[in-house]
């Protein structure tokens, strides 16, 4: 009697250990995600003012940008739709820490990280429209346009699958670990993923039109405060996610300083794209999305079942 | 192949007669998803739109008005309702189903807006979904003929055939019609013109949330190993 109730105090308190790591496990990868999105965010600006032959902002500036809004005052607009224009920014936040459960802390599906990121496109969308001003409304209607750009995102999803057999991170990890790296055997499927992560850098992104200058801040324009904190945070662990995915899916898995690395490597890619090409018109930047999409598709189908 | 390849973690069945309910990580995680966005539009005001009216220096404000708030919020809880279904459906024709029923909601929601532009998009939007209905329903129908069953649950442990191929490509034509994705999303851009945010934003998710699944049902129906 006595034994059998050690044995289950003993199972509850190994219990109780396991979730314990596994909360500690996701506060520190949430954590780390939103620190290192920042200063990736930081050394994008740096990077462009610096080939602009500008000084430009330190590289934690786009960090103290996110603390200074929580120390703001946060008011709403009267034309706002009440609670949609709050909770849009909640939603938000919850589905990047989703996405970081499900990525570096679990290893989960890849077909959730990319419904987790159709999701992003909704609440850009409904941020936008959810003021009443123009330049949100405007920005939420690029949102939709854009949606064909998604074309390639889930092409790329077929393009693993096609190629490795699963969705599971783990088993991609797995299947690079023993027939090589995604990058080589289907890198139109990986261009096709560095488009999408050019559309969804930050600053000056030549295909980013929800967030044109244009339309000031895009959806963002009328979130002020702690809300407009909130989206930073989100956006930078999206940022973090992004390529997080990219050198999981197309290189493998990695350590700490390897992931680092590639992470500043592609920043540093991008931000010289940014940097030298000017903001698409929408129409534009949707069909250099779509073209890109189309060539990626045809092309990795040649590559996997031909070549 | 099995389930746990493409949503991660099986998590377990809920049968309703022939139509068999499934839930893997990534249903559960989607359904949630419509079900939470489904919630807040039910609980939601429109925003006043503002406009700059032409030839004065005044704003023009938008408003929904009561009646026009009423339908068109039913309606979006329905489309929820029909999108959080077709995230958990293990049964093709029943997913075809749901799909048409997000297709004419989504009409619904802005053919109650008195704008002559927005209702001229979705006069545009409306013949696609229907057009695309034909496609969807023959797809389904495909994949019926060719393996003997429209259950996802059974149709996984069936070799693919060229029909079952020919239905999948049938159906994914329909779904790209119904949700107005690319390359028929041109029309649909011109809906969001309109006021009534909370309304507008369950068609950009139905349209999302159903590709994102037809991409599961596709690789569920064509084994490619």
């Amino acid at each position: 009697m006595a034994i059998s109730k050690i044995k289950t105090q003993i199972t509850f308190l190994l219990l109780v250990k396991i979730k314990m790591n596994l909360m500690a496990n996701i506060l520190l990868n949430v954590l780390a995600a939103f620190l290192v999105g920042s200063v990736l965010f930081g050394l994008q600006r740096k990077i462009i003012a610096r080939i602009q032959m500008r000084p430009g902002p330190p590289i934690i500036q786009h960090l103290l940008h996110t603390f200074k809004f929580f120390i703001k005052e946060t008011v709403f607009p009267k034309t706002a739709a009440m609670p949609f224009y709050i909770v849009i920014t909640i939603i938000l936040c919850a589905i990047w820490v989703a996405a970081v459960i499900v990525g570096p802390v679990t290893e989960g599906s890849l077909l959730i990280l990319f419904a987790i990121f159709a999701i992003h496109k909704i609440v850009e969308h409904n941020a936008g429209s959810s003021s009443g001003s123009p330049y949100g409304k405007l920005s939420c209607v690029r949102a939709v346009f854009s949606a064909a750009a998604e074309v390639p995102l889930f092409a790329v999803l077929l393009i693993i699958y096609l190629q490795t057999g699963t969705m599971n991170l783990s088993d991609i990890i797995a299947y690079q670990d023993s027939n090589g790296a995604l990058l080589f055997s289907i890198p139109l499927a990986a261009m096709m993923f560095f488009v999408l992560i050019l559309s969804k850098a930050y600053y000056y992104s030549p295909l980013n039109i929800t967030m044109g200058k244009d339309l000031v801040s895009g959806f963002e324009t009328e979130h002020f405060g702690m809300l407009r904190g909130f989206m930073m945070i989100s956006e930078s662990i999206a940022w973090y996610m992004l390529l997080w995915i990219f050198l999981t899916v197309f290189i493998g898995g990695l350590t700490p300083i390897g992931y680092i690395v590639g992470m500043v490597v592609i920043t540093g890619l991008i931000s010289l794209i940014d940097a030298t090409t000017p903001i698409l018109n929408p129409n534009h930047s949707v069909m250099t999305q779509v073209t890109l999409a189309f060539i990626g598709i045809v092309g990795s189908i040649i590559l996997i079942f031909y070549l | 192949m099995d389930f746990t390849t493409l949503g991660g973690q099986f998590l377990g069945t809920i049968p309703l007669g022939d139509i068999v309910l499934y839930f893997t990580t990534f249903n559960l995680f989607m359904f949630v998803s419509a079900l939470v966005f489904t919630a807040i539009i039910a609980m939601s005001k429109t925003e006043s739109q503002i406009e700059a009216d032409f030839g004065t220096l005044k704003d023009k404000e938008k408003k929904v008005s009561k009646a026009e708030f009423k339908i068109r919020r039913f309606l979006a809880i329905i489309c929820g309702l029909a999108t959080a279904g077709a995230m958990i459906t293990g049964d093709v024709f029943d997913y075809t189903l749901f799909v048409a029923l997000i297709g004419i909601v989504n009409i619904g929601i802005v053919a109650a807006v008195k704008e002559i532009d927005v209702l001229e998009a979705a006069f545009q939007y409306g013949i696609i979904a229907m057009i695309a209905s034909l496609p969807l329903f023959a797809g389904a129908a495909f994949i019926l003929a060719s393996s003997g069953t429209i259950s996802l649950l059974e149709i996984i442990n069936i070799p693919t055939t060229t029909m079952m191929f020919f239905g999948s490509i049938l159906l994914f034509i329909g779904v790209a019609g119904e949700t107005g994705v690319a390359p028929f999303f041109a029309t649909k851009a011109e809906l969001f013109r309109t006021a009534g945010s909370p309304f507008l934003v369950i068609i950009h998710l139905s349209s999302l949330l159903i590709i994102v699944r037809t991409i599961e049902i596709l690789l569920i129906i064509n084994k490619p190993f």
